[in-house]
C-alpha cells in the first residue's frame, strides 16, 4: 500500500521535474523574478537588522556621557562624579578610559576599528558615563543638571543620547515598515509572475492536458506538477536571492576593509540571522505556491 | 459491459444520433461501421464521457456514464483502452513515455513500465523506436503507438476509432490479428471503422450507423462458418429501421 503511494509520489515529482525542464526558459524567468523580489526585500531586512544592531549596542550607553578634557585633574574628575551621585538622577557612574573606549569600539565595529587604529592619536577621549535612574529622563531637573555638569572645569562636553537613539529607532521602524510594504508588493509581483508563467504553460500545453485527461490521468497528476513546479521555482528563487545577498554583503565588507570607508562600515556590520534567511526562502516558496495555485484554479484547467 | 438505451446526441440542434440502443457483453468483439460523418466517433466519445448524451442512458461496467460526477471520469477511463482516431499522442514525450504514461499514475515502477512498454510495442512492431518522438514517426507508426498505449494496461474494454486508418493492408491485417488475440484473452472490443474490407469475412457482430440510427448486423464469415452463427441469421441481417 505504502509502496504504491510512494511510486505515485515519485510519478508526481517526476512529472513536475519534466514539466519544469520542458519549459526551462519560462522556469528561469520566474526563478529570476522571484529572486529579484526576495533579494530586494532582503536588502531592507539587512538594513533594518544593522540599524537595530546600532540601536542595541548604544542602548547601554543611554545615559549621560561626560567627555573629559585631556588635561582634567583627578580632583576635577572626582568632583564631577560626586555631583552626579548627589543629583538623585543618576544610578551609577563609571569611568571609561581612552583604551577601554577604543577596545569597546573595536569589538562592536570590527570593520571600523582597523580604520581608527591607523589614526595617529586615539579618537576616543576619556569619559565618565552616568546611568540615569529610570524616570530621570522625564525629570524637570535634568536640563539644569546637564548644564551644571557641562560647566565643570574638567568637562569638555556633555552628551545626552536619548534623542538620537530615539530618532534612530524611528528610522529602524520606518525602514521595517517600508521594507514590509515594498516586500509585500514585490511578493505580489512575484506571485503574479509565477501565476502567469504557469498559466501560459498550461495554455501552451492545453492539448496535452486534454490528452492526459482522456487516458484517465488523475487530477492530482495534472494539477500537482504545476503546484510543485511553482513551489520549486519559489524555493530556488528564494535561495538564490539569499545566496546573492550574502555574497553582496561579503563584497561590501571587503570593500569597507580595503577602503576604510567609515560611512558604509558603520552601517553594514552583520548579516541576517538564519531565521531571517529562512523567512526569505519561505517567502519565495510561498510566492511560488500561491502563483501556481492561482494558475491551476478550475477555470483555467477545465476540460 | 456496455448498455445504451434510447441515446440521442445533438450538436447545436443537429441530431447526430437518434434513439440508439444496444448492448455488449463482456468478451464481445463488435464492429461499428457507417460512412464518414455517420456519428461513429461521437458514439464512442459518449462511452468515455468526452461527450455527454442529449438524452437516454449509457451504462459502462455498471457505471452510469452520462450522469456520473466529473470527479469519477478518470476512474471510468482507466478501465478502458482507447485508440483515438487522431491518435492523441503527447508531442513532447517519447514513444516510451507516451505508451507507459498510463502505468505511471497507476504506480507501476519504472523497471516494470519499461518491460511492459517494450513488450507491447513489440506487438505493434515498434519496439525499436522507444526513444523517438511522435513527430519523427509516420502516421501509421503513430497509430500503432496509440494502439500500444491503449493495450499496455490490459484493459477490460478496448475502444478503437479507425485504428487501421493509416496502415497499409499488411499492417492492418496484423493489427486486426492483434485485436482478435486480445479479445480471446478476455478484453471486450468495440472497433469503429468505415473500411468495409477490414470487417469482411470476420463473422462478427456489426453495428451500422445510418442517418443517426444503429442497425444490428452480422458479418458473413469467410471460412466455413460455425453452425451456431448460421442459425442466428443471414449476412448483415438488418434490424427494423
Ligand atoms: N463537437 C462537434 N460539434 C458539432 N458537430 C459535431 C461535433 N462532433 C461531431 N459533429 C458532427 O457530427 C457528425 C458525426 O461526426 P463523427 O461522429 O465524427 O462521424 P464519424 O466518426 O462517423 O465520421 C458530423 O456531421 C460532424 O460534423
Ligand atoms: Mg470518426
Amino acid at each position: 500500500m505504502s509502496g504504491r503511494r510512494t511510486s505515485a509520489l515519485t510519478a508526481l515529482l517526476d512529472e513536475a521535474a519534466q514539466g519544469l525542464w520542458r519549459a526551462r526558459r519560462m522556469t528561469v524567468v520566474s526563478v529570476l523574478q522571484i529572486a529579484v523580489s526576495v533579494f530586494l526585500v532582503g536588502v531592507f531586512f539587512l538594513t533594518a537588522e544593522n540599524l537595530r544592531g546600532i540601536v542595541e549596542t548604544v542602548k547601554d550607553e543611554t545615559a549621560v556621557t561626560v567627555f573629559l578634557k585631556a588635561a582634567a585633574s583627578e580632583e576635577e574628575k572626582a568632583e564631577i562624579e560626586r555631583l552626579a551621585m548627589e543629583s538623585r538622577l543618576v544610578a551609577r557612574s563609571r569611568r571609561v578610559s581612552t583604551q577601554e573606549a577604543g577596545a569597546r569600539f573595536a569589538a562592536t565595529w570590527q570593520s571600523l576599528a582597523r580604520a581608527s587604529s591607523s589614526l595617529a592619536s586615539s579618537p576616543f577621549p576619556e569619559t565618565i558615563e552616568l546611568d540615569l535612574l529610570p524616570d530621570a529622563t522625564r525629570s524637570e531637573a535634568l536640563p539644569g543638571f546637564l548644564s551644571l555638569l557641562a560647566a565643570r572645569k574638567g568637562a569638555d562636553d556633555v552628551q545626552f543620547d536619548v534623542d538620537w537613539i530615539r530618532r534612530l529607532r524611528g528610522a529602524v521602524a520606518l525602514i521595517a515598515v517600508w521594507g514590509g510594504a515594498v516586500g509585500f508588493f514585490l511578493a505580489l509581483g512575484a506571485v503574479f509572475t509565477i501565476a502567469n508563467v504557469v498559466r501560459l504553460t498550461i495554455l501552451l500545453h492545453r492539448d496535452e492536458i486534454d490528452i492526459l485527461r482522456l487516458v484517465g490521468a488523475p487530477e492530482y497528476l495534472i494539477r500537482g506538477p504545476f503546484l510543485i513546479g511553482g513551489l520549486a521555482q519559489g524555493f530556488l528563487g528564494g535561495t538564490l536571492a539569499v545566496g546573492v545577498l550574502y555574497l553582496a554583503f561579503r563584497g561590501v565588507l571587503r570593500y569597507v576593509s580595503a577602503t576604510h570607508n567609515v560611512l558604509i562600515g558603520a552601517f553594514i556590520v552583520r548579516f541576517l540571522p538564519p531565521s531571517a534567511c529562512a523567512l526569505l526562502v519561505v517567502g519565495g516558496l510561498l510566492a511560488g505556491v500561491i502563483g501556481g495555485s492561482i494558475a491551476v484554479r478550475k477555470k483555467h484547467l477545465q476540460a | 459491459m456496455i448498455e445504451l438505451y434510447h441515446v440521442q446526441k445533438d450538436f447545436r440542434g443537429k441530431r447526430v444520433l437518434r434513439d440508439v440502443s444496444f448492448q455488449m457483453s463482456r468478451g464481445d468483439f463488435v464492429f461499428l461501421t457507417g460512412p464518414s460523418g455517420a456519428g461513429k466517433t461521437t458514439l464512442l466519445k459518449l462511452l468515455f464521457r468526452a461527450e455527454q448524451p442529449s438524452d437516454g442512458q449509457i451504462l459502462v461496467n455498471g457505471m452510469n456514464v452520462g450522469a456520473m460526477p466529473p470527479s469519477r471520469i478518470p476512474e471510468l477511463r482507466r478501465t478502458m483502452g482507447i485508440v483515438f482516431q487522431d491518435y492523441k499522442l503527447l508531442p513532447t514525450r517519447t514513444v516510451f513515455e507516451n505508451v507507459s504514461f498510463v502505468l505511471k499514475f497507476l504506480g507501476v515502477p519504472t523497471q516494470e513500465r519499461k518491460r511492459r512498454a517494450y513488450q507491447t510495442l513489440r506487438m505493434v512492431e515498434l519496439h525499436h523506436r522507444l526513444s523517438a518522438f511522435p513527430e519523427e514517426l509516420s502516421g501509421g507508426e503513430q497509430q500503432r503507438v496509440a494502439l500500444a498505449r491503449a493495450l499496455i494496461n490490459e484493459p477490460e474494454l478496448l475502444i478503437a476509432d479507425e485504428p487501421t486508418g493509416n496502415l497499409d493492408r499488411r499492417l492492418a491485417e496484423e493489427v486486426m490479428k492483434l485485436f482478435t488475440a486480445i479479445n480471446v484473452r478476455g478484453t471486450t472490443v468495440l472497433l469503429a471503422t468505415h473500411d468495409q474490407d477490414l470487417i469482411r469475412g470476420s463473422g462478427r457482430r456489426c453495428l451500422t450507423l445510418d442517418r443517426g440510427r444503429v442497425l444490428e448486423g452480422l458479418v458473413e464469415p469467410s471460412a466455413p462458418p460455425p453452425a451456431a452463427l448460421l442459425e442466428r441469421g443471414g449476412p448483415l441481417a438488418e434490424g427494423e429501421p
